[in-house]
């Protein structure tokens, strides 16, 4: 297990060298996947996407967000500009200078717009997968989301019904989000955060935002794509917000026809 | 192929090998475990990581990292695992884990 001092915390990255180099000698682009909040870790890529975007010849980096996985837990420091910190301190530990293709999942796709807002010769391509750009339509979503989970989340007649209507499984992973939400500030954090203007002009990279159609966050696409410069979006039919977990295949393929169409060498094929 | 090849590849040094692997396994369990001070927990061939031993995903990554360490390339948990639905990872148990790493390094010509 590798942990990196990145600032105050330590962060527990995992990373993937490309299986092949590039024909004309070159490096290769490098993919860092960002994990969403409360019940993820870096685990739902190391096990999913990470293995293969390696093997197709991109080197990967995996890491736990702050209070998450195996990285450090404060008590305190949650605002979005320390997880954005974070992930520009992890760049740096692991002497990372070229810009490179980061992909979130929900929390952490609005992680990856943030880094390309407001570090924007760090990211070559952002890829959000159910997330929001941090906007402050985007804080309100989040206050009323975390202070819902925090209060439900702490109820044990909550967890029984969890249990008895999505498993054992399911209720594990809300009492760990449970205990996130209450050992720290993230409920309270996370909403009061610095935000990018709604106009999205802060936001220059090329964008690929996937959805599924059932989940609300897919309203966004007209937006999206009325205000970006460059921005691919994709609505998967009959799915809601676990896109990564359920769709997993087709978001690959993806994510990955998208990146090679964006290597910093140009497309590659 | 010589009798002398299949002689070996289909007796007894293989049972021995599995017991060695399963024993190699519970014993990084063991470790694992001792961090989350669940260092008493029960571990045959048919305990589940996730019931049984109540590990997340997040220590299965930790526990390919040890195998990886221990059997170097040849022993791949990312790629076993990304071929397994939801459901049969949370359902895994140590013997099938036990039985992929016996069959990777034979495989890998090394059982």
């Amino acid at each position: 297990m590798t942990k990196i001092r990145t600032g105050e915390i330590t962060t527990h990255v995992q990373r993937l060298p490309a299986a092949g180099r590039p024909a004309d000698g070159s490096e290769p682009d490098v993919v860092v996947f960002v994990h969403g909040l409360l019940t993820d870790s870096l685990a739902s890529y190391y096990f999913t996407l990470g293995p293969a975007f390696a093997a197709a010849g991109f080197d990967v980096i995996m890491y736990d967000l702050r209070g998450h996985g195996r990285s450090d837990r404060p008590a305190t420091g949650y605002r979005l500009e320390s997880f954005v910190g974070d992930l520009a301190g992890l760049l740096d530990a692991l002497g990372e200078t070229r810009r490179v293709h980061v992909v979130g999942n929900s929390f952490g796709g609005t992680v990856a717009a943030a880094l390309a807002a407001w570090h924007p010769d760090r990211v070559a391509t952002v890829t959000m997968i159910e997330s929001e750009p941090p906007v402050a339509e985007w804080t309100r979503h989040m206050a009323d989301g975390l202070a819902d989970a925090k209060s439900q989340l702490s109820r044990e007649d909550v967890i029984g019904w969890i249990s008895a209507h999505h498993g054992a499984h399911t209720a594990r992973l809300s009492r760990g989000a449970s205990r996130i939400l209450r050992v720290t500030t993230l409920a309270e954090d996370i909403p009061a955060g610095r935000v990018i203007d709604d106009d999205l002009s802060a936001l220059n990279c090329p964008v690929l935002a996937i959805f599924g159609d059932e989940s609300g966050l897919s309203a966004q696409v007209d937006s999206l794509e009325a205000k970006l410069a460059s921005c691919r979006t994709v609505v998967l039919a009959e799915q809601g917000h676990s896109v990564l977990v359920e769709r997993t295949e087709e978001t690959r393929d993806l994510i990955l026809e998208w990146i090679r169409d964006h290597t910093l060498a140009g497309a590659v094929r | 192929m010589s009798t002398e090849a299949i002689g070996i590849m289909t007796t007894e040094p293989l049972d021995t090998d599995d017991a060695a692997v399963l024993a190699d396994i519970t014993r990084m369990l063991r470790e694992l475990l001792e961090e989350d001070g669940l260092d008493d927990a029960e571990i045959s061939r048919e305990t589940t990581f996730h019931d049984d031993l109540e590990l997340e995903s997040i220590d299965l990554v930790t526990l390919a990292g040890v195998l990886r360490e221990h059997y170097g390339d040849r022993v791949n948990l990312a790629l076993f695992i990304a071929d397994l639905e939801l459901d049969e990872i949370i359902a895994l148990t140590v013997g099938e884990l036990a039985d992929y790493v016996a069959a990777s390094l034979r495989a890998n010509g090394q059982g």
